[in-house]
């Protein structure tokens, strides 16, 4: 690493306080002991910070759930909405203000499950907005059921036998769809997931970016998975940067996850797709 | 000059060009100490200095001394044989406290250097002895090597700086010069003990420069006196990643699984701990030193 750069992020993180950013009066917040989501939220706020985002032109969407929670404690214009439907309300939203900086927190049931439609439309539409999902890989607020992305043969509440049904990949839905931004992170490699919203939220266009979130009361106890500590570092070995490429040890771990930005495309941006309208010419009668 | 046994581990660096003495010098400091009751560890580089490696040698004394090489930055004395490469070594000092004594001699050598036309002045380091020692808080700068060759030996200079090195310890000097006719050549017994009683008395007869030449303080990247984890307990709710997590294991759960600092002085300030706390009760402080050092002590040749 360059010399200057160490320096750089050095101060960087000697300024930073992400206290600077919240509702310091709702705090402790309602998560559980050891959640993920926290190390989410201090990433999302600490690039918003080093891209010099304002406060004042954030506005931070929010479904239901645990994540959905989240937006109640960012000092900012934040917006809670019904579950399923923030990318929804995001789209109105950005469109309605391009000069907003829109970011909306999402779940992995209210993005993939009950939201599914309006991620995949989201992603076909490209407005410019950076979506964060957070997926725990399973819906905790309600009561630990399963989810889209649970894992095979994981023990939910609503799957007492283990979950026989196949696991949605949110970023090949999302690369599908036609996402020109898509990415994913752990959350215990902090200062890895600050630079890839960073780069999310320079995209131009709908970035998508999957954090994997650890649910340490709900899903890993019921799993046996251990603590919190042992929740992030089995997440973390369990994945493979994507800039690794093919070296070293990729015939040894082919199953492994990867991190990092997956897809990054040219794609024009909704408002500049947009054609003015042409008005209708009467059809003449002899 | 005792005050730096207050520490407790010593470190000194000794630093230089191939074949100067930098081992002979840790030898004895290293076997005096030993006899002094000391527990000592030495570890030692010696290759090609002017060809980009490396001529070191670290001695850590004292009560007990875990580890034989010196912390980034928390050499107490640097002894430099040669003055690139004092100014190599220079960041490795203590901030504010540490004390650098450097042979002002120069060792140019032909393929390190660049510039290498005819009649073209080879790039050396441009620092003059006087700026450099208005940047440290006890500086020696010596022409080592000259007051050898006066002597009659240039090769005794290393016995020079020792001397000089050992008016920053309250050894005896009768100590000393019985170690040193251990080590140096029967031949060289006499002049290796001048050269020695000769770099004592200069300490008291060198003279203070004044202070014209002098420019910015250390490097202020180096000068993090300790650091400070802030926690908020009210916000802590014992998931113990902080605790797992950290390299230096300097955080506890108490009684009521509430985060605690207990041991503030292995605390590096890597910042694991804030940026894994879920819950934002965790702030690492690095309290700086102040930008400007107090210069105690700064000689040079009159």
């Amino acid at each position: 690493m360059n010399i200057q750069e160490g320096v750089q992020a050095h101060v960087s993180a000697e300024e930073f306080d992400v206290r600077d950013y919240m509702r310091l009066d709702l705090f402790p917040h309602f998560l559980c002991p050891g959640c993920g989501h926290g190390m989410a939220l201090r990433a999302m706020m600490w690039a918003l910070y080093e891209n010099n985002i304002s406060m004042d032109k954030l506005a931070v969407v929010c479904g239901i759930g645990c994540s959905g929670r989240l937006g109640a404690y960012i000092d900012s214009n934040t917006f809670h909405t019904t579950h399923g439907r923030p990318l929804a309300f995001a789209t109105g939203l950005a469109l309605a203000r391009p000069d907003l900086h829109v970011v909306v927190i999402t779940g992995d049931g209210d993005c993939l499950a009950i939201g599914g439609n309006h991620l995949i439309h989201a992603c076909r539409r490209n407005v410019n907005m950076t979506c964060l999902m957070l997926n725990n890989e399973v819906y905790g607020m309600t009561g630990g059921q399963v989810s889209p992305t649970t894992s095979a043969d994981r023990y939910t509440t609503t799957t007492p036998g283990g979950n026989r049904e196949p696991v949605f990949d949110a970023c090949k839905l999302a690369e599908a769809a036609g996402a020109g931004f898509v990415g994913r992170e752990v959350t215990m490699q902090v200062p890895t997931l600050k630079d890839l919203i960073k780069e999310a939220y320079d995209y131009n266009g709908f970035s998508f970016v999957e954090i994997m979130s650890d649910c340490t009361e709900i899903f890993g106890r019921k799993n046996q998975l251990g603590e919190s500590a042992e929740m992030i570092l089995s997440q973390k070995s369990s994945t493979r940067p994507d800039s690794y490429g093919t070296k070293v040890d990729d015939p040894f771990r082919p199953n492994a996850l990867k991190t990092g930005v997956l897809v990054k495309g040219v794609r024009p941006e909704y408002r500049d797709m947009n054609r003015p309208i042409q008005p209708v010419q009467p059809v003449q009668k002899d | 000059m005792g005050a730096m046994m207050k520490n407790p581990v010593t470190n000194v660096l000794i630093v230089g060009v191939g074949g100067q003495g930098v081992i002979m010098i840790s030898k004895v400091l290293a076997l005096l100490c030993q006899r002094q009751g000391f527990e000592v560890k030495q570890s030692e580089v010696h290759g090609m200095a002017k060809r980009g490696g490396a001529v070191f040698s670290h001695v850590r004394f004292g009560e007990k001394v875990h580890s034989p090489t010196i912390p980034d930055g928390e050499a107490d004395v640097i002894v430099a044989l040669e003055w690139a490469e004092g100014m190599r070594w220079l960041g490795q000092l203590r901030p504010h406290t540490g004390t650098f004594i450097s042979d002002t001699q120069t060792i140019i050598p032909p393929f390190a250097c660049r510039n290498r036309g005819r009649d073209q002045e080879p790039v050396y380091s441009r620092e003059t002895p006087a700026e450099i020692l208005g940047k440290v808080s006890q500086g020696y700068a010596v022409d080592a090597a000259g007051k050898a060759r006066a002597l009659g030996n240039e090769r005794a200079a290393n016995t020079i700086l020792l001397g000089i090195l050992s008016t920053a310890f309250d050894f005896d000097s009768e100590d000393w010069l019985e170690i040193i006719t251990k080590f140096v050549p029967p031949a060289s017994i006499d002049i290796n003990r001048q050269a020695f009683v000769a770099g004592r008395e200069w300490v008291k007869t060198a003279s203070v420069p004044d202070d014209g030449a002098i420019c910015a303080p250390v490097p202020v990247s180096r000068a993090i006196l300790r650091n400070e984890v802030d926690i908020v307990p009210q916000w802590c709710k014992g998931c113990d990643i902080c605790v797992r997590m950290c390299p230096q294991k300097c955080l506890e759960l108490n009684d009521e699984q509430i985060v605690t600092f207990p041991r503030p002085d292995d605390c590096t300030g890597c910042r694991i701990c804030e940026w894994l706390c879920p819950d934002f009760a965790i702030k690492v402080h690095k309290i700086r030193a102040p930008e400007n050092p107090v210069v105690q002590t700064r000689m040079m040749e009159a």
